[in-house]
């Protein structure tokens, strides 16, 4: 924070772009989340925040250090794999979860259930 | 033979031989008699041997250090008083192991019996050859032990248990007393010395701690010595077999009490708290004793009573004050333990040969056994105090004394002269109901046995002792007296009173006192006659004030009736209140230290406070609040919430730069919630039902109270952790770490230097803790049997797997969860090089064992997540034990090393290594020991999650035969 006037205009656009773009895509997920109906449908509403909002925010964290420190700052790159990695995993977990609870209950909003072909 | 070898040798002989005899067979009752027959004769030739330096006025001694910084030391000491006691015990010792030999059937254990009592011999050698106080009340307790066991010998029997478990009871709380009195006695004198004790009279007497002192070590005497009102034991005590009775309850052990009220008379005699302690409780006793004597119908019964009432006579003279008197009181031990030992013998003979002990059935043995008759006669007149026995010698010194002992009050010098004679003519009259009873009138023919005499060698020691009464009551001065002057000197010093031993002092008072009580006692015991065939049990007047019954409701009410209200009063074993005390008395005692030392602002200057960190923490706090909401409902919810509220605290910490303490809570975190996760599993369900007409007025307030309790510990914990933030104090402890961390830890992460080197001792024992504590979970958890709700497996496995039936078995996730289950086996080596970063650079950058031992459980814990244990099993050899031994190895192997360099434990070593590839590294021994830590917390944390996840395994094989029949429906 305290070298942020260091920055040359040219750069700082950009990285103030990306920055505003990824929180915004996350409150837009987060609003998502709180306000769509079913819980199949809120769970689509976080990834606006945990993919594209998340790369905005890493993409104006490698602008800005890399310009800061003159050098490629690139780690942020793990971050976003990692990010790309995890997040299927919860996201699987949780709607098979649903799923089944839905299928127990008997509730009617649950999605069709494919009919399993037993495969030999 | 030097000293310090002889008495050695006479305290360890019998209990080495006791070792022995324990370890032979248990039929082999010669060899174990061989053994305790030796070991007595060994130890009776070792008081022989002592004999030239004692009879010259001379003490032996011999110190062993023990702690000497602390004043205790092994220190042993035979003096003339303590040489007397060595003799009887080892003498009589010899003759019991005779008699105990043809008296103890070959089907009772018999090695365990010589064991004992050989044993019992050594703690009694030691109680009268201490030369320490404190080593004196060791050997004391020990006596009580060992007598505990020899009278529960015959543990088959309710009686033999009950008479054991209340002396032990009665003359443990006595050593107790004593060993207290003990202590107050050291602390006057300042030292417990025994030596140093006996020159310091004056002062014990003059210190105000002298009484307390007196009424603790007089408690203990009387407790061992049966006296009044601890009497009752030594009664009870009589369902030990013969030989103890004759041993342990007539000779010896009852008389370690008088010998320390004795052994300390030079120094705590001689005051009138003295004397009326001492004095009164032996008058009761003397008189109590004999009369209650009279009136027991069981033989040895008769003589427990007798040997109470003439330890109350001993006692008497000990709590008069004169010089005679004590004199009177060693001689009448010697004279009560020879007769009173060949009288239990002989009724143990009776006992054995007739099979009963009752008085009202025995009649006319004289015919029988006329040997043993004439042999009990004769010792049963010496207990009368028929002259020309010993018996007389010693009473006509207790009567001479009784008319001009000074007592603290006149009208207990005129009545005690009366006493006596009452005593007297008591004991005159349960002797002559011993002998009339059981040798004489018609002969008996109900009797369980045909009687006959002993065999020989069963006889003998009875012989001898009844000899010795002859001898000693003819010729005084000639036999006796040598001892009883050494014995005397011991005690007295030099001041020695002139007594004469002779039988003859001319027609005085005493003798016709003697005369008096004789023709008393024999019309006593002619009145008696009609009442003593009767069938009554008891004595008349008195029956209804029986100690023993007093004693059972004592011990009723305090181990059953005041344990009970105890525990219903301050236990519990439901959590709750369990934890409403704690975290109450932690409230009180927060709120007691602010209330006296006040609660005042810090001396650091308060910073502004920042609005996100302040959003982030109301966020934290709604979880928390949350939490508590939700747990009674909703555990999966609260678990969750929880989560959130350790995110909170992660944030916090990475806000406030700590991150090593960042990454342990964000590990931690992860760890405990699926630790919490697979815990709910087994808790019973809990349901809100629709209709509930919500909870009584009563839960209502205690859920209030609860609040409120919780809200005031919250707040207080706060409160004191803004105390503690507020204020730096002058030294500040970190600054010291910090300054050192790297010159000489070698490392620039000061959290890192100091878990495993500044502190890397801590660091040693907080993980064998752990290493304790995952071990303990996992020998709870493989025994751990689910409630019956919980039994039953979950709906969504049930679906699972009854979905799965008919697929393969083995890959069951695998087909249902592809993407994530191959995303996590990728992420799986991804995240081992994190943690081998995150241990390797951890000395200097924030990382470390710990959180790198966090993050390998935590790839394993996805794995299992996953791909079920099953698969994960099959893919990976876990062995957290080894893991946890290897770790704990590492870490300790570290700190050995140092040894070998000449150093401290633990010390550690750092310096550059240079490596291909990498370069020049920075490499300290702290961080093997890391790698320890790291091992260990892997194996801990691995062995208690797969413990639990392994219940679920558990649970789903302990009920395939549901699913199956599921399936088979479907």
């Amino acid at each position: 924070m305290t070298h942020a006037a260091d920055v040359p205009l040219w750069a700082a656009v950009p990285v103030a772009f990306l920055l505003l773009i990824g929180a915004g895509l996350a409150l837009a997920g987060s609003i998502g989340l709180v306000t769509l109906r079913s819980f199949y449908d809120r769970m689509h509403a976080p990834t606006l925040g945990t993919t594209l909002g998340i790369g905005s925010i890493l993409v104006a964290s490698m602008l800005y250090f890399s310009i800061l420190q003159t050098r490629f700052v690139l780690h942020e790159i793990l971050i976003a794999a990692f990010m790309v990695v995890t997040t299927p995993v919860t996201l699987m977990l949780l709607a098979r979860a649903a799923l089944y609870r839905d299928e127990r209950e008997g509730n009617p909003d649950a999605p069709p259930r494919r009919p399993t072909p037993v495969q030999d | 033979m030097p000293d310090s070898l002889l008495l050695l040798a006479l305290v360890c002989l019998p209990f080495l031989g006791a070792l022995a005899a324990g370890l032979l067979p248990t039929r082999a009752r010669d060899a174990a008699s061989g053994i305790a027959g030796t070991v007595a004769l060994a130890c009776l030739g070792l008081v022989w041997a002592a004999y030239p330096t004692v009879s010259s006025g001379g003490v032996l001694r011999a110190e062993f250090a023990w702690m000497p910084t602390l004043g205790l030391n092994l220190t042993l000491r035979l003096d003339g008083f303590a040489w007397l006691f060595a003799g009887l015990i080892s003498g009589i010792g010899a003759l019991v192991v005779l008699y105990a030999r043809y008296y103890m059937s070959s089907d009772d254990p018999v090695p365990r019996f010589f064991a004992f009592l050989l044993a019992f011999m050594g703690a009694m050698t030691g109680v009268v050859v201490s030369g320490n106080l404190v080593q004196l009340v060791f050997f004391w307790e020990l006596t009580s032990l060992f007598s505990f066991l020899l009278i529960g010998y015959w543990h088959h029997t309710a009686a033999a248990r009950d008479g054991a478990r209340m002396a032990l009871t009665v003359t443990g709380a006595g050593g107790l007393a004593l060993f207290g009195g003990v202590l107050l006695i050291g602390h006057i004198v300042g030292s417990y010395d025994l030596d140093a004790v006996l020159s310091a009279g004056d002062r014990i007497r003059e210190h105000p701690l002298y009484l307390p002192a007196l009424i603790l070590i007089v408690l203990g005497a009387l407790t061992k010595s049966a006296q009044f009102p601890f009497h009752f034991w030594l009664p009870h005590a009589m369902a030990a077999p013969t030989p103890v009775s004759a041993y342990l309850h007539s000779a010896t052990l009852v008389k370690a009490g008088v010998f320390l009220l004795a052994r300390l008379w030079p120094v705590m005699a001689g005051t009138d708290a003295w004397a009326w302690t001492v004095g009164l409780a032996g008058l009761t006793t003397l008189l109590l004793g004999a009369y209650i004597a009279i009136f027991q119908n069981d033989l040895k019964g008769l003589l427990a009573y007798s040997t109470i009432s003439h330890l109350g006579l001993i006692t008497l003279l000990l709590g008069l004050k004169s010089e005679l008197a004590l004199v009177a009181a060693i001689f009448h031990i010697i004279n009560h333990a020879a007769f009173k030992c060949s009288l239990f013998m002989a009724a143990g003979i009776i006992d054995h040969e007739t099979g009963t002990r009752d008085i009202r059935r025995l009649s006319g043995l004289n015919q029988s056994m006329p040997f043993t008759a004439r042999l009990a006669m004769v010792a049963a007149a010496a207990m009368a105090g028929v002259p020309l026995l010993n018996g007389f010698l010693s009473k006509e010194m207790f009567f001479a004394e009784a008319l001009t002992a000074e007592a603290p009050l006149s009208p207990l010098l005129n009545i005690l002269p009366l006493a006596a004679m009452l005593a007297s003519a008591f004991s005159v009259a349960y002797s002559l109901r011993f002998i009339h009873g059981a040798f004489f009138g018609p002969v008996a023919t109900d009797l369980p046995r045909t009687p006959h005499e002993p065999a020989s060698w069963m006889r003998l020691p009875v012989e001898i002792l009844v000899l010795t009464c002859i001898v000693v009551g003819l010729l005084p001065a000639a036999t006796v007296g040598p001892y009883l002057a050494i014995a005397v000197h011991g005690v007295l010093g030099d001041d020695v009173p002139y007594y004469s031993l002779a039988v003859w002092h001319g027609f005085n008072l005493p003798l016709v006192m003697s005369l008096i009580a004789l023709a008393g006692g024999v019309m006593l015991y002619a009145l008696l006659q009609q009442r003593l065939r009767g069938d009554v049990e008891g004595p008349p007047l008195i029956r209804r004030l029986d100690a023993q019954r007093i004693f059972e409701q004592v011990m009723v009410f305090l181990s059953w009736r005041l344990a009970r209200r105890l525990e219903t009063l301050l236990g519990t074993r439901r959590l709750q209140p369990q934890l409403r005390l704690i975290v109450g008395i932690g409230l009180l005692a927060g709120a007691g230290a602010v209330w006296l030392r006040g609660f005042g602002p810090g001396n650091l200057p308060s910073t502004p406070v920042d609005p996100v960190l302040a959003l982030v923490w109301m966020v934290g706090a709604a979880f928390a609040l949350g939490t508590a909401w939700q747990a009674k409902f909703h555990r999966l919810a609260a678990v969750m919430l929880l989560g959130g509220v350790g995110l909170v605290v992660c944030i916090t910490f990475v806000w406030f730069s700590a991150p090593d303490l960042a990454l342990t809570q964000l590990t931690v975190e992860v760890v405990t919630t699926v630790l919490l996760v697979l815990g709910l599993r087994w808790l019973p369900k809990r349901f809100q039902v629709a209709g509930d007409r919500g909870p009584e007025v009563l839960t209502r307030t205690r859920r209030a109270r609860d609040l409120a309790i919780a809200v005031g510990a919250g707040c207080g914990l706060a409160a004191l952790s803004y105390a503690v933030m507020t204020r730096v104090p002058p030294e500040l402890l970190a600054s010291h770490f910090l300054e050192r961390a790297y010159t000489e830890g070698g490392g620039t992460n000061v959290v890192n230097v100091i878990l495993v080197d500044f502190r890397g001792f801590d660091t040693l024992g907080e993980i064998f803790v752990v290493a304790a504590v995952a071990l303990t979970t996992y020998a709870l958890l493989r025994r751990f049997r689910p409630a019956a709700d919980s039994v039953e497996i979950p709906e969504q496995q049930r679906d699972q797997d009854g979905a799965t039936q008919h697929d393969d078995a083995v890959r069951p996730t695998a087909d249902w969860l592809l993407v994530p289950f191959t995303l996590t086996r990728l992420l799986f080596p991804v995240m081992l090089v994190v943690a081998v970063f995150l241990m390797l650079r951890g000395h200097d950058l924030p990382g470390g064992g710990f959180s790198a031992g966090m993050v390998v459980a935590i790839a394993i814990l996805l794995q299992y997540i996953i791909g079920g244990a099953a698969w994960t099993e099959a893919h990976l050899r876990l062995r957290p034990q080894i893991w946890l031994g290897a770790g704990l190895l590492i870490a300790s192997g570290t700190g050995i090393v140092a040894w070998f360099f000449g150093r401290p434990f633990l010390t550690t070593y750092f310096a550059y290594a240079e490596l291909p590839l990498i370069g020049k590294v920075p490499t300290a021994s702290a961080l093997i020991f890391d790698i320890g830590v790291f091992a260990l917390v892997v194996g801990a944390t691995l062995l208690m999650l797969v413990a639990l996840a392994h219940q679920s395994v558990r649970g789903h094989r302990a009920a395939p035969r549901r699913v199956g029949s599921r399936a088979g429906e479907a």
